[in-house]
């Protein structure tokens, strides 16, 4: 979480939160209104091809671009309300898991910070990190959403996970597309643009990727259980996903 | 893109600071939750109303008429399925609406469009900048609101670019006009990556524009625009939060404006 607050004083960073806010509100406010899912509170989203991209090439500044990129769309796309807030972490956290969980999520992660589009085990890390990002911001926005009788948890989380996945896993292409580019001639991959010497990346570390990881299987499995209430496993996971994220 | 839904109008809500504004919002906001009854929050809902007239700008809320509608719908037929109530209407297959649950469902859908108007209403009435300058004198970090500004001035720019991106990649021959979304969503990416490059490469200038100025992210600043508060700011606040101490007193201490309780 460190890099998340010291980037702020990165000019290049800040000019990069602001352009991965562009691209995405952009793209949010152009197709807002072509196939809503849940009036006002999410549609087919097309701009899902971005957050693991932004995440993982620009670190933080990906990170708070989508945060402050979803404002914007949730502003100029007519739908400002009090889950425009809980839209900001979930949105934060489509981008700051990817990065985070990138060099932590042991073993599932070689705990390598690349992108190979040759190596199974990078598409491996991807698909299972795309999976937990999505998953993550669907708990924390549903729960939100549910408590203030916007939308019931059980159908918001589902709907929110499955969106973040596709738009996830078709957003593979554009960031084997970009990666080289971005690395090698425009020189905005995010290690390289600030100093990344504090990573976390020990047992802590991996302790709350786990944390993070288990609160999204509960948090979108967990109300099939048996004798527990939709209302309680989303709390409980989203305690556990904000816990471990802060360990990160 | 048309990035505003400002409507320029000389009126007294259009002259508020915009950091009474913001904070007037939020209040609405909190004032919805204390209820859970349509009765009460209609009576919400109608002075939002009623400060859209004041504000002449009820031709705003007209422009997101179908959005009103779809949230207010979904949510009423949404609901009922969802929460338990005494008084059993309908019992199908396992799924049960009450007459609680229903009039829960109609309490749910009056709220969410008392959200979206109370939002629109800030943004009718306060230009972008005032906006933003209301975040920083609230105590918003200078960086985060350049770079919430910077992307609110970039969006229409990278949304031209893309469509120019468009329309070039549709003289080649790429179909768009397919009726499947989940077509257009899968040729959306290869066209991303154009717009996703020329959007990267203005990183690369503005970085080094802002640069060059001594641009400092915690470096002090001073404004063209400085807003005062005035009296009539301090009224409406106060008004505000006395509306919401007087809800609360109604909610927690008399139990008015409950229908489902233990729940928002």
């Amino acid at each position: 979480m460190q890099h998340a607050l010291l980037m702020w004083k990165n000019t290049r960073m800040i000019v990069l939160t602001a352009v991965c806010a562009a691209i995405y509100a952009a793209t949010l406010i152009a197709f807002k209104t072509v196939v809503p899912i849940i009036p006002g509170v999410t549609e087919v989203r097309v701009a899902g091809v971005f957050p693991m991209t932004f995440g993982f090439l620009f670190g933080p500044a990906g990170a708070w671009g989508l945060a402050i990129g979803n404002v914007i769309g949730d502003i100029f796309g007519g739908t400002l309300s009090p889950v425009s807030i809980a839209g900001f972490i979930g949105n934060f956290l489509m981008g700051y898991l990817p990065y985070a969980l990138w060099t932590t999520l042991v073993p599932v992660s070689s705990g390598a910070y690349v992108w190979d589009a040759k190596s199974v085990r990078n598409w491996l890390t991807y698909i299972v990190i795309a999976f937990i990002s999505g998953a993550a911001a669907a708990v924390v926005i549903g729960a939100f959403a549910d408590a203030i009788g916007m939308v019931p948890y059980a159908i918001i989380s589902k709907i929110i996970t499955i969106n973040n996945f596709i738009g996830s896993l078709i957003g593979i292409l554009l960031l084997t597309a970009v990666f080289d580019v971005t690395k090698n001639q425009l020189r905005l991959f995010w290690p390289e643009v600030m100093d990344v010497s504090a990573a976390n990346t020990g047992m802590k570390a991996s302790f709350g990727a786990w944390l993070v990881a288990a609160g999204c299987i509960l948090g979108v499995f967990g109300g099939f259980v048996p004798g527990l209430s939709w209302t309680v496993v989303s709390w409980l996971a989203t305690c556990l996903i904000m816990g471990g994220s802060l360990l990160l | 893109m048309n990035l505003t839904f400002y409507n320029d109008r000389a009126t007294w809500l259009h002259r508020l600071d915009p950091r009474t504004k913001i904070g007037g919002v939020l209040l609405i906001f909190v004032v919805c939750l204390c209820f859970n009854h349509p009765l009460f929050i209609a009576g919400i809902l109608a002075s939002v109303l009623a400060i859209f007239t004041a504000a002449k700008s009820l031709k705003v809320l007209w422009k997101l008429r179908f959005l009103l509608v779809l949230l207010f719908v979904f949510s009423v037929v949404l609901w009922p399925f969802f929460i338990k109530g005494k008084t059993i209407l309908l019992e199908w297959h396992g799924l049960e609406v009450s007459r609680e649950s229903l009039l829960y469902g109609l309490a749910m859908g009056l709220r969410l469009t008392t959200f979206v108007s109370a939002g629109l209403l800030l943004l009718a009435t306060t230009k972008n900048e005032e906006i933003t300058n209301g975040l920083i004198r609230l105590g918003i970090p200078y960086p985060v609101a350049f770079a919430l500004a910077t992307a609110i001035r970039l969006a229409p720019t990278f949304a031209d670019a893309g469509a120019t991106i468009v329309q070039a990649q549709v003289s080649r021959g790429l179909d768009l006009d397919s009726k499947n979304i989940f077509g257009r969503f899968k040729r959306f990416a290869p066209l991303s990556i154009p717009i996703f490059i020329s959007a990267m490469r203005y990183t690369n200038f503005l970085a080094m524009a802002l640069e060059s100025k001594g641009f400092r992210p915690d470096a002090p600043r001073t404004s063209y625009y400085e807003p005062q508060t005035t009296g009539r700011d301090w009224l409406v606040l106060g008004s505000l939060t006395l509306i919401l101490a007087a809800c609360l007193y109604m909610r927690v201490a008399l139990h008015w404006g409950i229908i489902i309780s233990g729940r928002l």
